[in-house]
């Protein structure tokens, strides 16, 4: 009996499933840990961070135990855990840490440590000494991985030693990716022992993969999710910082020119009064309800519900003022058309979302329907190619979605150093004097905490700010909810609020997943 | 003999009635005269009704509003019912309207791109056969690179070169499919040529081009106008393909191969009317076009009209 016993719990041991197939849109090219930040990407599975961050976005020891930022906010110094072994069995040093920071400030990356004055080692200590404070500086560190000086070489790219809860297995190029756990990993370790991401990047081909069971979970959208229920799945709905909105060029057309000549500024957008009518005109729940079938929650800034957001910069749809705005800046509907004029200029302008992105395009639609009828301005929706977008979009209102755990972002976003430079940042060209002071204290601040006030005023400061209460240069629309299709049983943990991006975001805490019996 | 008869009776009024000659010669050597006038009338009454229902379904969709196309959300989703007969799609917007809008967008589309595809072909058709010998070398040796390769990539590849769009798709269906017409036209031609008033002519002293003009031309009319219209589906085919392949027209265009590349992500999802409605609709416009092309041929080529 005792015999059979064993046997039969050894069988549902073995079956016991440690394993985990994730439909997953864009496997990466290449693991090279110094070319990508961790707040999406791979780093947080393949490799160690000095410092990582809790869900509630708290900055809490990794691989050093502990750190310390003298007065100035310029020296911060790193005590490394002794127990830490890359996946080849050789320690982590404090002189691997040292070499990741060179390399990273030597070479091409997302991350940028131009602050950084100097790194070295000192009394086993990791010292990192800055150019001038920089209250981000702690979110950056957590969003680099260390890798072994002894190993780096030409083809670590595609061969990589961490020191995380996962080792790369298999790779096969833009096809899949398999992970299993690092036996050597100095954390608790994880329930689930093998992971397979297949690559999965259509809507169509994730829920067919989900209907025949060939994945345990995978990404969807808020228009398959509400038509579609599969049985022995459920729907996953995680809160997001992932917001979507309408950049609104505040300069009148032809005042500048971008960086590489694109012609910048719109002659109705450029009217704060327009801007701040169809802010206020759109009814954010039912935008909610219409595009994203309920998956989704107004947004009003660039970081709804992070620490650093500004809760005033929440606005209330009154669609009386907005009309109020159009009518005492002189924008009326002469020719009864239900469109307003202004000496001779329709009250008219298009609306570019990427082709294909049908939260986008249904958003923008939705908003647009809204506005023509609360206070005849007219939104032209139109899809657009993502290459032409970024020449397009210094000149005509384009949909972007943006959502960050850095409060970085808020800077590259409003800051007026970034006007007009054919990136993905400030396409509206706004720039405004006090809130480039904001943003530079905020930056410039010694801590986190010193910085949020900034960062808070920088949205609103009670009478101006980026905010749709201040000079919207943004139409915040929604925070759009991602949605996976999870098989029953598997347990994907507490996620941290997501940021842009559905996929990284949802793997990044794969160790603390787990099979319910 | 007949030949040249007719050659000094055309060569008095201009060269056009040497078409004209030539089918009534023939009406009246079969004896069934009644029988084929009726037939003849039939066709033609037969292309009237189609070039009206084509006509149609351009201005249908040419007068449109726009407005037609916006999204209304109370209504996204909807299976076909008598309200829309094509069902509504994600945004609301009605499939019939989009697919009429399509349908008259291809028309366009198509004119344009087999308009240009058979000048090519009758140019390149009559310079080959008419010109000299190294001539006609080089014009078969490039019909031939072109029937090489694959249409469909050779149609990206100059798409792409010309800056994608509406321009670089046009002038990617026109460079690819002038081909078949240009070596029928070519055939055509070279059997012309060798005619006995053609040689008479040329006894006269006409020159060349003269010649081309009032002994050729004239002949090559019904194949062009026939061949035109059957290049017609291949040109519209073309575009929805490539416009569902992203090589084509910008995503905000009401295009077929946009709604049917849109469509492909509802059907796992248990929409497959999205699809399947406005993919038939296309079928049967292409369907009409090419009986268009059948019926012209048999009005402007009576051997044809009375097989």
């Amino acid at each position: 009996m005792a015999g059979d016993a064993d046997k039969g719990s050894t069988t549902s041991t073995g079956s016991t499933k440690d394993e985990v197939t994730i439909g997953f849109p864009g496997i990466p090219s290449g693991f090279d840990p110094f070319t990508v930040s961790g707040h999406g990407s791979f780093v947080p599975l393949l490799y160690s961070t000095l410092v990582a961050l809790d869900k509630d976005v708290n900055v809490v020891p990794d691989l050093a135990t502990g750190y310390s930022v003298s007065d100035d906010a310029l020296t911060y110094t790193f005590t490394l855990r002794t127990d830490a072994v890359f996946s080849d069995g050789e320690p982590v040093k404090v002189s691997d840490a040292v070499f990741t920071f060179e390399k990273i400030m030597s070479g091409a990356s997302e991350i940028d440590l131009a602050v950084v004055d100097s790194v070295f080692e000192s009394d086993g200590q990791l010292v990192i000494k800055l150019k001038r404070p920089r209250s981000t500086f702690i979110l950056d560190v957590a969003g680099i991985g260390i890798a072994p000086e002894h190993a780096y070489g030409e083809d670590f790219s595609l061969h990589p030693i961490g020191s995380g809860p996962y080792v790369l297995e298999q790779y096969d190029v833009g096809q899949q990716m398999i992970l299993m756990a690092n036996n050597l990993y100095y954390g608790a370790a994880p329930a689930i022992k093998r992971a397979v991401f297949v690559n999965m990047t259509d809507e169509d081909q994730q829920l067919i993969a989900v209907k025949s069971g060939q994945v345990d979970i995978t990404l969807t959208s808020a228009t398959i999710a509400a038509a579609n229920t599969v049985p022995g799945y459920r729907l996953v709905v995680e809160e997001t910082v992932d917001n979507m909105g309408i950049t609104m060029p505040v300069i009148p057309a032809g005042s500048m020119a971008s960086d590489s000549g694109n012609p910048m500024g719109n002659d109705v957008t450029c009217d704060i009064a327009v801007r701040k009518a169809v802010a206020y005109a759109i009814d954010r729940e039912r935008l909610c309800r219409e595009a994203l079938n309920g998956y989704g929650t107004p947004a009003y800034s660039e970081n709804d519900g992070m620490p650093w957001w500004n809760p005033e910069s929440v606005i209330e749809t009154d669609v009386a003022f907005a009309r109020e705005l159009l009518d005492s800046s002189g924008w009326v509907d002469a020719d009864g058309d239900g469109i307003r004029e202004k000496n001779g200029q329709k009250a008219s302008f298009p609306v570019y979302y990427f082709a294909g992105d049908s939260a986008r395009q249904a958003l923008a639609m939705s908003a647009a329907n809204q506005v023509l009828e609360n206070i005849g301005v007219e939104m032209v929706v139109q899809g657009a190619g993502e290459g032409d977008m970024v020449a397009m979009m210094v000149a005509w209102p384009v949909v972007l979605a943006w959502g960050s755990s850095n409060p970085i972002t808020s800077y590259y976003l409003f800051h007026s150093a970034s006007i007009g430079r054919d990136d993905w940042y400030d396409p509206e060209s706004f720039g405004d004097a006090a809130v480039d002071a904001y943003l530079d204290a905020a930056l410039g601040a010694n801590s986190m905490e010193e910085a949020i006030p900034y960062w808070q005023k920088a949205q609103w400061d009670g009478t101006t700010g980026t905010s749709m209460r201040g000079e919207c240069p943004y139409i915040f629309l929604a925070n759009k909810d991602h949605l996976y299709y999870a098989r029953e049983g598997l347990d994907i943990g507490d996620q941290m609020i997501h940021a842009h991006g559905a996929g990284w975001t949802l793997v990044a805490n794969l160790k603390e997943w787990r099979w319910e019996n | 003999m007949d030949g040249m008869r007719l050659d000094r009776d055309c060569t008095d009024d201009d060269g056009k009635c040497a078409a004209k000659r030539g089918y009534t010669g023939e009406d009246g050597k079969g004896g069934a005269k009644l029988v084929s006038w009726n037939r003849r009338t039939g066709a033609a009454a037969w292309a009237g009704c189609i070039f009206a229902l084509i006509l149609a379904i351009y201005i249908a969709g040419a007068l449109m509003p726009d407005g037609a196309l916006r999204a209304d959300f109370a209504k996204k989703s909807l299976p076909p019912s008598l309200e829309h007969i094509f069902g509504t799609d994600f945004l609301g917007r009605d499939m019939f309207v989009r697919t009429v809008k399509g349908l008259s967008l291809s028309l366009l589309v198509g004119t344009v791109a087999s308009c240009g595809a058979a000048v090519i072909a009758l140019v390149v058709g009559v310079t080959a056969a008419m010109g000299r010998r190294w001539v006609d070398h080089v014009v078969n040796w490039i019909i031939d690179l072109f029937m090489g390769v694959p249409h469909t990539v050779l149609i990206i590849l100059v798409s792409i070169a010309l800056s994608r769009g509406a321009t670089g798709m046009l002038a990617g269906i026109a460079l690819t499919h002038w081909v078949g017409l240009a070596r029928i036209i070519r055939g055509e031609v070279l059997q012309i040529r060798s005619a006995e008033y053609i040689a008479v002519s040329r006894g006269f002293g006409k020159s060349a081009p003269w010649i081309a003009v009032h002994h050729i031309l004239p002949h090559m009319v019904p194949q062009f106008f026939v061949g035109l219209i059957l290049l017609f589906p291949h040109a519209i085919m073309h575009e929805s393909g490539l416009t569902f392949l992203g090589f084509g027209l910008g995503p905000e265009q009401p295009a077929i191969g946009i709604i049917l590349s849109e469509s492909m992500r509802y059907i796992s999802g248990g929409a497959a009317y999205l699809a399947i409605l406005p993919g038939l609709s296309l079928v049967l416009l292409v369907l009409l076009i090419d009986r268009l092309g059948h019926t012209l041929r048999y009005l402007l080529e009576p051997k044809e009209a009375q097989l």
